[in-house]
């Protein structure tokens, strides 16, 4: 019973103070995978991560920040060699470019709920800046009955076109629409 | 012993003839078949890993409307990108690699519409047990590809498989789904 009315009473502090929270990311749950047409036929895909990073949040004012590093030569598709060729001079350029970044001040929110629906900010990939927004499929967060710090998290999806970054090699045989799904959960530092 | 052979050679061309000479044997290309699945996690976020590992063949008759699909799926090449994940999945509490190292998917019943495969249906033999599965097609295409200089075909294939069925039941009690999402990457190339 203290453990729930601990629970309940955290939950409440947490709404009614409404401080910002830092959510450090979780390096086994915070992926990018990436799906890019082949040929107009089948759906190639890949990872990239753990994402590094963290987010602040202030659930009850709505606001936020994101500061997100992605280091490039970790893509794994499950094929070395297409792997090797991704970290390329030719599409990712990982020797140049070894990370990508994404920075972000704006969230929009469900209005019912302390919920993200959407973070808007830049995305930096092969040293080239253009605005993206982060879309969520869902969002939620938890308090582990460990008492551990609280988790938020979800599974956001973006789109962009890899030649608006400079990576054109194989155009258009592999597509230049290149559907991000983006696994995140961050703990809540104390 | 000449009449018997000469009866099954004809026999076999007019088969050829008669479907078109369109059944053909496709070999599964590796570079690009990949099956993923995705589990959700604590209902916050969804957990992805691929299998990394597999063969196999396709032989199907777009005239004929008709096809096999086997492909192996070695268990222990399972990659979610965090190793103590990969080895739990790999332990005795889930996929149980050290017994049942490899999965099979046998689909032998094809849908189309017009020319392109829309359905298969067979089914799917994981930690030694066979349970019915039907694959859907999101996108199926034949194209000529200019490296291999040969025909490729191939898709996007979904199902969603209960776990419990193939006696995965670890978390199910604290609330992890039973139903598990695979998407199937898919291009064979002619023979």
């Amino acid at each position: 019973m203290r453990c729930m009315a601990g629970i309940f009473l955290g939950a409440w502090l947490g709404t009614a103070i409404g401080q910002p929270v830092t959510y450090q990311l979780d390096p086994a749950h915070s992926w990018v995978h990436f799906e890019v047409e082949h040929f107009a036929t089948s759906t190639l895909r890949g990872r990239i991560g753990p994402v590094r990073g963290e987010v602040v949040w202030d659930s009850r004012a709505g606001r936020g920040e994101v500061g997100l590093t992605i280091p490039t030569a970790s893509v794994d598709t499950g094929l070395k060699i297409l792997d090797t060729r991704l970290r390329s001079a030719e599409l990712l350029d990982s020797a140049a470019f070894p990370d990508a970044w994404f920075v972000a001040t704006v969230f929009r929110h469900d209005p019912a709920r302390p919920v993200i629906t959407a973070v808007r900010g830049e995305f930096t990939l092969h040293g080239v800046s253009q605005p993206l927004e982060l879309t969520a499929e869902r969002f939620g967060c938890r308090r582990p009955a460990d008492g551990s710090p609280e988790v938020c998290g979800g599974d956001f999806v973006a789109e962009l076109k890899r030649s608006d970054f400079g990576i054109t090699f194989g155009l258009p045989f592999v597509a230049d629409r290149v559907v991000l799904r983006v696994q995140v959960e961050g703990i809540a530092r104390r | 012993m000449k009449t018997p052979l000469i009866a099954a050679v004809s026999g076999t061309l007019i088969s050829l003839l008669a479907t078109g000479a369109q059944a053909a044997t496709y070999a599964i290309d590796p570079t690009h078949t990949f099956v993923v699945f995705e589990i959700d996690h604590f209902g916050t976020s969804t957990n992805r890993g691929r299998f990394d590992k597999k063969e196999g063949t396709v032989a199907f008759d777009r005239a004929a409307k008709t096809g096999k699909v086997e492909i192996t799926i070695d268990t222990t090449s399972v990659n979610t990108g965090t190793a103590p994940f990969d080895q739990h999945l790999k332990s005795d509490e889930i996929l149980k690699t050290g017994t049942f190292p490899t999965a099979k998917f046998v689909g032998d019943k094809f849908k189309f519409n017009g020319d392109k495969v829309t359905e298969v249906a067979g089914t799917l033999t994981l930690l030694g047990k066979t349970n019915p599965v039907t694959l859907k097609a999101g996108k199926f295409n034949c194209y000529m590809n200019p490296l291999l200089k040969r025909e490729v075909c191939g898709g996007d294939f979904e199902t969603t498989i209960t776990r419990s069925q193939y006696g995965v039941s670890y978390g199910l009690d604290w609330g992890f789904p039973d139903a598990m999402k695979l998407i199937v990457q898919i291009e064979a190339v002619k023979q």
